[in-house]
């Protein structure tokens, strides 16, 4: 049986492939958007594995360094010692910067940590130069988007840091890339003001007592505990809210992330819908062009199925020819893009079928036109 | 019991549109077009000879009257069938002023679609084809595109897709209107053959007097009758 729909598009194979690429253009972007935002929730994740903590114990009513300042005291790591159930547990600092390089700001956040504490933040399988931090002042360790080398000197607050260490992959939420300080340095960083300042307030009577806050304490909890109970356990002693790792990563994607997923989520579903609009118009168009065939082959007597048929599976294929044009198209400048892109199988796979259906729908205008077509019209010129 | 009768027209009315608007076009039209025939219909423009075409082709659907295609009534008052598409596809051959030949399907595609869509094995729709395309001194032209030929070979093409349904009637609409003087006596001997040697009933609308000496009978629409002329 002769295939309409196969023969037509080889008759005009150059312009049904530039179409295809055109929508593929866009469909490719829809798969880039939906990138982003895996690229948000990967990235966003990334400290909370290399953490690798069970608790976080925070300002009491605070979501967390994530989501809302907080400021604790670091000796209360000292009280969370002294629990039976915490096996490990280390004072934390996190803080927006920006580093001048040149003549740019380069936003970054900056994680301090005792470096001589059982917990650390630099994942080793991530450092991809230099070493972690060995002394307890002026050295920083950067990620690589920063764009530091090893050796550079980097001017934060009042002193010069160099960069001992140099890491891959290590971004948060945002894409900022992360830096890690000493926690002293990170202290003295985030809670010490300037000589002026400090004049000031003394004139006023403030005295600087915040050398020794942190923004929150991790800590593991031993096995023979249920994380929960000791979290419940926490919070009614210690008056701080506490959170699991399952809640901080539902912190990170429900109150960091989710207004950024409902945008590009929206920008998908808009992108998607305006794929669908030319998908159909370029079917309306091309049943249009072929007013006169379909005319003849009514006239001539083949049945509606065999012509719907044929504009349903060019509607299909130009669907599908879209969608892998979209694919290649994604995968050839997912890693221009300044975020983290994270392309996913299952992503795709989910699109290839909202592109099936929307295919589909997309007939329809062209398969109506079709139907309403007059055998007649096609006689006298 | 079979008769020699291609198409039986009794008493056919078809008007267009009420009030101020109406317009009568064929009124009271009986007539009977035997197989092996080949009728010219002729008319001013706008007198109905497409209508009558279309109503003869199932296309149309007329006011009253009766149609018989063969020895099946078709028509009376309504369509007998809901499948008037299969009766053209099954029963009858369009020619038309151009050839209307599919571009995007080779000349041996464009043959085989109709047979094939009616349920005829590939290769016995190519077997056809191969003969009416040798018939019709086209052989060598199977695999080429409608674009390629020229506007005569298309027509003798047009013809020959006519002609795959094996039909009983074939309605030609102004066949040589594109064509010029020698082609169109060409088109018109051939279509007088066909008739006489596939035993097939042939109705040419045509405005072109010089066609007219090869034709069996002259139909003419008159004032809104259908009339004939030797």
């Amino acid at each position: 049986m002769i295939h309409l729909a196969k023969e037509d598009i080889r008759h005009t194979l150059g312009k049904f492939t530039v179409t295809a690429m055109g929508v593929g253009m866009l469909l490719g972007i829809v798969l880039i958007m939906i990138g982003v935002y895996r690229g948000m929730i990967a990235d966003a994740e990334v400290l909370l594995k290399d953490l690798d903590v069970d608790l976080w114990i925070v300002q009491e009513g605070t979501l967390g360094p994530f989501a809302e300042a907080s400021r604790i005291h670091e000796d209360l790591k000292y009280t969370l010692k002294g629990y039976d159930a915490i096996e490990k547990c280390e004072a934390i600092t996190f803080q927006n910067i920006q580093m001048p390089k040149a003549e740019k700001q380069i936003s970054a956040l900056a994680i301090g940590y005792d470096i001589y504490g059982a917990i650390n933040p630099i994942n080793p399988h991530r450092l991809i130069a230099g070493r972690v931090l060995k002394s307890e002042h002026y050295e920083i360790v950067v990620s690589d988007k920063t764009l530091f080398k090893l050796g550079d000197k980097i001017k934060l607050g009042r002193n010069f840091y160099t960069v001992v260490g140099v890491t891959h992959g290590t971004v948060n939420s945002g894409g900022d890339p992360l830096v890690y300080l000493s926690l002293k340095d990170a202290q003295e960083l985030q809670f010490t003001y300037s000589n002026k300042r400090v004049q000031t307030d003394r004139a006023r009577g403030i005295i600087n007592r915040d050398g020794h806050l942190v923004n929150a304490i991790v800590a593991t909890v031993k096995p023979t505990y249920t994380l929960n109970s000791v979290a419940g356990e926490l919070e009614k002693w210690l008056h701080k809210s506490v959170y699991t790792r399952a809640k901080q990563k539902e912190v990170l994607t429900k109150f960091v992330v989710e207004k950024a997923s409902k945008q590009i989520g929206l920008f998908t579903v808009i992108l998607v819908g305006v794929s669908t609009i030319i998908i159909a118009l370029i079917i309306y168009t091309m049943t249009l062009e072929k007013m006169k065939e379909i005319s003849i082959m009514k006239l001539i007597g083949l049945p509606n199925f065999t012509i719907v048929k044929m504009i349903v599976e060019e509607t299909l294929l130009l669907g599908v020819m879209a969608f892998v044009f979209g694919n290649i198209f994604s995968h050839l400048i997912y890693d221009k893009f300044p975020k983290h892109v994270q392309l996913e199988a299952s992503d795709a796979l989910m699109l290839f079928i909202i592109v099936v259906i929307a295919s589909i729908f997309a007939s329809f205008i062209g398969v109506k036109k079709v139907i309403s077509a007059d055998p007649t019209a096609a006689i006298g010129g | 019991m079979s008769t020699n009768q291609a198409i039986k027209v009794e008493n056919l009315n078809k008007s267009f549109g009420r009030g101020d608007t109406f317009v009568d076009v064929i009124h009271d039209a009986s007539f009977t077009i035997n197989k092996g025939e080949l009728v010219a219909l002729i008319a001013p423009s706008g007198a109905g000879k497409t209508t009558l075409l279309m109503m003869l082709g199932c296309v149309n659907e007329p006011n009253s009257g009766t149609i018989y295609l063969g020895d099946e009534k078709v028509y009376e008052n309504r369509w007998l069938t809901k499948e008037t598409r299969k009766i053209r596809r099954e029963k009858i051959g369009f020619i038309f002023q151009a050839h209307y030949l599919i571009p995007f399907l080779n000349i041996m595609d464009n043959l085989t679609l109709l047979p094939q869509t009616n349920g005829v094995d590939t290769k016995e729709s190519q077997a056809k084809a191969r003969e009416l395309l040798h018939y019709f001194d086209i052989a060598d032209k199977e695999s080429v595109m409608p674009s390629q030929l020229s506007g005569g070979q298309n027509q003798r093409v047009a013809i020959a897709r006519a002609l795959m349904n094996n039909p009983e009637i074939i309605l030609a609409d102004e066949p040589t209107a594109a064509l010029d003087m020698s082609r169109s006596t060409a088109v018109v001997k051939m279509l007088k053959k066909i008739a006489v040697e596939q035993d097939v009933a042939i109705v040419m609308v045509t405005h072109d007097d010089r066609m007219l000496e090869y034709c069996d009978r002259i139909m003419k629409i008159e004032d809104k009758k259908v009339v004939f002329e030797k």
